[in-house]
């Protein structure tokens, strides 16, 4: 038997069995969706009664579009770790109406308590946090606020203080205005806490984890909740734009989702005028997405902001096969006796073309999991599995719904192609527009057709990738505002993490050579009985096995140091020690002047793009304590002389309140030095010119020794899963191309008529980035993940018409006879999905977050697009290859038979 | 004067004799907040005319790092006495603190003179820039030379700048909270400390802040005594500990050769001995 009748008669016995069990199929349906959603939900509700199964966790860190040990993150977790370095929360206080800014008794004083507040904020962890902590909480140490930071300033002649920059809210606006005259001689300040003029002032929160962000801002918006108007507070960052991102994102999908189905349900009641009937697609729509979304908790994946647009792709395919039924169903019924007549005779022709674009959308969704993104192939492995369901409720459970209805209640439903039904009129009249356009323009159509796919090549070319979370807020959102009015008047609220780290000496024999020949000279002016200890300690340093250098100069130091302390002649060994721990800070790189020097050059460099609003670094804090130290003169801002007055001004610093800011800038062996670049926009593509700046400097300014540079932060983190997105999006989308015409070629038997099934995708996806191009907008996550959709949509929509072609043209032998019937029932069914799903998912337009504006926009264009295509290109294309197709498919069926 | 200050005056008296006897058989059990404070400030910060430390500083950092710094420091006290009477042993101190390692801290000197009723004068001397400069703080509770000890703890607190209570009594110990008189000029807003009732040695104390979500109060930092030797019959600290329980820090201070009534004279604690430093007393 050959597979094209065995389908046939799988099409026959699947509709019989689900109008003859219509009430089983029903009650299974209702009970295996209840199962999976209550396996679901009750460890969700109640984790402890539930040990065994998996809870509902949710993960909205987009860093976690990464695998946890790429090595890029591995990197980020272990220099943040190192340099103590948390997510920032940047708290920006504006007053624009008083002449003092907010550097007004009044504002200073509510911004000090403001700060007291954050200082003590800590939240439980999230239950599924593998971390140790009990709580998260803002790293009170950190705090940079005018209460939390060290002054450091001339007080007196030869005389050098610190003191906390304003240990209490001053009294008098003379000294307000003093607080922010005395941050400006900060440099690690100005810019940094304090805005481009007086009228603001930042703080900055570190929080031991991003998690909290969301919650943070919530309580320190309520705590400023009576502060007067004048006293603006901004919060952003993109720890807290990426949490409050994951938040906001579930209550959209809570009104999105629901929102885009009553659009769908009205204008399906529109189109069919029963309302009972089209309640149909929705459960199915329902319980497709429900069952999908149950078993990703209940296999123990994370909802992601992927994972959560999972629904808003299975519903329009779901909804695709229910509406060719009961549109071919609508357009039949009155032909047929009975409503099992009705169903049998459309589940008979619709079996192929449904079962054939389930398989080729399943496959090209699961061909995602072919990425290197975690959270994308979650998405396309379930994304595959939905549809797949979506297709074995829709052969199921439409059948057996329509057979629950009684046949009375059918009377009314169903289109009669005599004039007076005005309801079909105008979609009847356009479609025999479309077939006569098709069949005599086709040549037009195709040259029309050609020149949008070259103008496609131009558009796509001129596609901008680019990325930023806190542009997934609409330009309104508290978030963006805050993003913008911070970033005009601050040196920048994205943070991003220059390692650089300094090689170490790997020629320990050499080293060990120049200690040796330093004690030998020491030795030869002493007494013999002196030199011996030289001797001794030349010993020393022969007999350490050279291996690791820190290690090596430990083991030799800790022998000398012991001999100092219990020999008779401590001081000579003493000397021998200091003289190894002189060689030894010879490897502390950045205490190094030249290398200091050529950081600062470095800084220099990157600072001059626009993108970078400052950077603070230790060079900053190395020449602030110098200058004053020297007297405080601004002629006096530079850096030491020698390695030694680089560790006594750093000493000087030490003395301070927060002698621990050090380490945030290089690590206690002052090999590694960390450069904290605040840039002004979180852009992907301004930090990846960032990094090109810095690649140039470092091929034109050799370093004074070899160095390696390492980026790190979120801003960085981000450029680098977006790259690795789009590539691995645009091999996925190939790779789901490819597979879905293999799969084409292979159930149609012709690589031809695979080929002509691709041309409505093909050209869709061509001239939605084409207009992406054109227009300007980014290529970001949610577009890059859209084009998977165009595959379940324009697919659908040309095998379905190639399908019903191929049938009628067996029937009758002839492409001029065919035509009208393709352009009868089944182009009908087309145009309602067209409008049903175009229009369904419009309401997303008015989300206030971006991605899903995106996706509503994008759906309804890909809909649109696809159908237009499936419409005219594909019947004036085969217009044009008459003979090879019809050819093949002859042949082909008279093999068969 | 009162009945209160009578009593107090006889206890004192009393204590100092009893301060001349064995530390064991001393009877406690009679003892005031103000003796014990005053006692335990004794044994921290005064015994004998002068003193002398080798000081081995070990501070780790949250992530485990550790970094070493050797100094001597070199104690005077103005008062002759060692009484308790009268508080005949507080006076102003000269502190004198030479940095001996790493290599490039070699030669650094701190300096400091602790005045009972006017702030402190304290200098640094940065041999590599040759230059002397006064390091006036608004406080004294920054960071002594980047460890987790504050310049305050190295060099005693004023004792009334708190209001003591003495709060319970245990076995061994006394314990004592403290209170600051001017919470504004100070970051804790109370400390607890653990005296040792046979040697006066504060063991433990332990920083607290108001904290609205703890009645018991957030606890940020805590200092230890981790060993004591009696050096010339003086029960001494040799190994101390604070740790920065916020920040995951913690800094040990070990002190070796510890020497009592050197016979340091007052002017080596001089600014033109900040430069060239007072060898023989360095040894």
């Amino acid at each position: 038997m050959s597979y094209p009748s065995m389908l046939d008669k799988l099409a026959h016995r699947s509709t019989a069995f689900a109008l003859r069990r219509a009430g089983l199929i029903s009650l299974s349906l209702l009970l295996s969706t209840l199962l999976l959603v209550a396996l679901a939900a009750l460890p969700s509700l109640w984790p402890q009664q539930f040990p065994g199964l998996h809870a509902l966790s949710i993960d909205t860190d987009p860093e976690n579009m990464l695998a946890a040990d790429e090595p890029v993150r591995q990197f980020h977790d272990q220099a943040t770790a190192d340099f103590a370095i948390h997510d920032l929360l940047v708290i920006g206080i504006i007053n624009r109406s008083d002449p003092d800014g907010v550097f007004n008794p009044a504002s200073l004083a509510r911004i000090h308590a403001l700060s007291e507040y954050a200082v003590g904020l800590s939240y439980p962890a999230t239950a599924d946090g593998s971390g140790a902590r009990q709580t998260e909480r803002v790293i009170g140490v950190d705090i940079l606020s005018p209460g939390n930071v060290d002054d450091i300033r001339q007080d007196g002649p030869g005389q050098v203080t610190f003191s906390w920059l304003m240990p209490e809210p001053p009294d008098t606006r003379k000294q307000a205005r003093a607080v922010r005259e005395r941050a400006l001689r900060i440099p690690m300040l100005a810019g940094t806490m304090l805005g481009r003029d007086h009228s603001t002032l930042a703080l900055y929160l570190p929080l031991s984890s991003k998690t909290i962000s969301w919650n943070v801002r919530r309580d320190l918006l309520a705590f400023v909740a009576d502060w007067p108007a004048d006293d603006e507070l901004h919060i952003t960052g993109l720890p807290v734009a990426e949490d409050t991102f994951g938040v906001e994102m579930f209550y959209q999908m809570a009104i999105s989702a629901p929102l885009a189905m009553l659009v769908i349900f009205l204008l399906m009641w529109w189109f069919f005028g029963h309302l009972l009937l089209v309640i149909s697609p929705m459960i199915v729509a329902l319980v497709s997405a429900l069952s999908t979304m149950a078993l990703l908790i209940i296999s123990g994946n994370t909802i992601h902001i992927m994972s959560s647009m999972i629904p808003i792709f299975i519903m329009p395919i779901a909804v695709l096969d229910a509406v060719h039924i009961l549109s071919a169903a609508f357009d039949s019924h009155h032909q047929h006796e009975t409503r099992a007549d009705t169903m049998q005779a459309v589940m008979t022709e619709l079996f192929r073309p449904m079962l054939f674009t389930t398989l080729t959308t399943s496959a090209g969704f699961a061909s995602l999991a072919l990425t290197p993104i975690p959270p994308v192939q979650v998405f396309g492995i379930f994304v595959a599995i939905g549809v797949l369901l979506a297709w074995l409720f829709s052969i199921t459970f439409i059948p057996a719904y329509f057979m629950l209805i009684p046949e009375q209640r059918l009377q009314s439903f169903g289109h009669a192609t005599s004039a007076g039904n005005d309801r079909g009129s105008w979609l009847v009249r356009s479609m025999q527009l479309c077939a006569r356009l098709a069949t005599t323009q086709h040549r037009l159509i195709m040259l029309a057709a050609l020149l949008m796919l070259l103008l496609s090549v131009w558009g796509i070319s001129r596609i901008q990738i680019n990325d930023n979370p806190i542009k997934w807020f609409e330009s309104s959102h508290l978030i963006r505002v805050a993003d913008q009015v911070l970033n005009d008047q601050l040196a920048g609220t994205y943070m991003a993490y220059l390692q650089i780290e300094a090689d170490a000496s790997d020629d320990l024999p050499a080293l060990r050579q120049q200690l040796i020949n330093a004690l030998k000279q020491q030795a030869q002016d002493m007494p013999a009985s002196d030199a011996a200890v030289m001797q001794a300690a030349m010993q020393v340093i022969r007999s350490e096995p050279a291996d690791e250098l820190n290690d090596w100069y430990q083991a030799i130091q800790q022998q000398l140091s012991d001999q100092a302390d219990h020999s008779d002649q401590p001081l000579l060994w003493e000397d021998a020690w200091q003289l190894v721990d002189r060689s030894r800070a010879l490897q502390e790189s950045f205490k190094q002047p030249a290398m200091l020097a050529w950081q600062l050059q470095l800084q220099q460099a990157l600072q001059a793009s626009e993108q970078v609003g400052k950077i603070n670094a230790l060079t900053d804090i190395v020449q602030t304590v110098y200058r004053e130290l020297l007297g405080g003169d601004d002629s006096a801002y530079r850096l030491p002389e020698s390695s030694a007055a680089v560790a006594q001004t750093l000493l000087t610093y030490q003395n301070s309140h927060r002698p621990q800011d050090l380490w945030h800038f290089v690590t206690p062996d002052f090999r590694r030095s960390n450069l904290w670049v605040q840039l002004n926009s979180g852009d992907n593509r301004d930090m990846e010119q960032v990094i090109a700046s810095l690649e140039r400097f470092l091929q034109s300014h050799p370093p004074p020794q070899p160095v390696s540079a390492k980026w790190f932060g979120l801003t960085y983190i981000n450029v680098v899963w977006q790259d690795k997105m789009v590539h691995g999006m645009l091999l996925a989308f190939l790779g789901s191309f490819l597979i879905v015409l293999l799969m084409m070629s292979l159930l149609f038997r012709s690589l031809l008529w695979g080929l002509l099934a691709m041309l409505p995708l093909t050209l869709t996806v061509a001239l939605i980035y084409a207009v992406i191009g054109f227009i300007g907008k980014d290529y970001d996550m949610p577009v890059a993940v859209l084009s998977a959709l165009s595959l379940g949509l324009a697919v659908d929509f040309a095998i379905h018409l190639l399908t019903r072609t191929r049938q009628f043209y067996r029937q009758h032998g002839s492409w001029a006879k065919t035509v009208p019937q393709v352009f009868g029932e089944p182009a009908r069914a087309i145009s309602r999905n067209i409008i049903v799903l175009g229009a369904g998912f419009l309401p997303l337009l008015a989300a206030p977050l971006v991605p899903y504006q995106t996706v509503g926009i994008f759906i309804a264009a890909i809909i649109f697009a696809a159908g237009m295509i499936t419409l005219l290109l594909l019947p004036a294309v085969i217009q044009a290859l008459q003979r090879p197709l019809f050819d093949r498919l002859s042949r082909r069926q008279e093999d068969s038979t | 004067m009162n009945i209160i200050t009578m009593i107090s005056r006889v206890l004192i008296a009393v204590a100092a004799l009893l301060w001349c006897l064995p530390t064991a058989a001393t009877d406690n059990s009679a003892l005031n907040v103000e003796e014990i404070v005053h006692r335990a400030n004794l044994i921290a910060y005064y015994q004998g005319k002068d003193g002398r430390a080798e000081v081995q500083m070990t501070i780790t950092d949250q992530q485990g790092r550790e970094r070493e710094r050797r100094m001597i420091i070199l104690r005077r006290d103005d008062a002759d006495s060692d009484a308790l009477a009268a508080h005949a042993y507080l006076s102003a101190q000269q502190y004198y603190v030479y940095f001996q390692r790493p290599a490039d801290l070699n030669r650094t000197v701190f300096m400091v003179w602790k005045q009972l009723d006017s702030e402190d004068d304290r200098w640094l001397y940065l041999p590599s820039l040759d230059l002397v400069r006064r390091i006036a703080a608004t406080d004294k509770r920054n960071s002594f030379v980047g460890s987790d000890f504050y310049y305050e703890d190295v060099s005693g607190r004023q004792l009334d700048l708190d209001e003591h209570a003495l709060i319970t009594e245990t076995e061994q110990y006394y314990v004592l909270r403290s209170t600051p008189k001017q919470a504004d000029q100070v970051e804790f807003d109370w400390y607890v400390s653990h005296v040792h009732k046979s040697t006066f040695i504060p063991v433990q104390i332990s920083y607290y802040r108001n904290d609205p979500n703890k009645p018991e109060g957030h606890k940020y930092r805590e200092a230890t005594v981790l060993q004591v030797e009696t050096i010339q019959g003086r029960p001494t600290v040799t190994r101390a500990r604070m740790q920065s329980l916020d920040a995951g820090t913690e800094t040990v201070m070990s002190y070796r050769r510890v020497e009592y009534d050197v016979g340091l004279p007052a002017d080596i604690f001089s600014e033109r001995h900040l430069r060239s430093a007072p060898r023989q007393y360095l040894r």
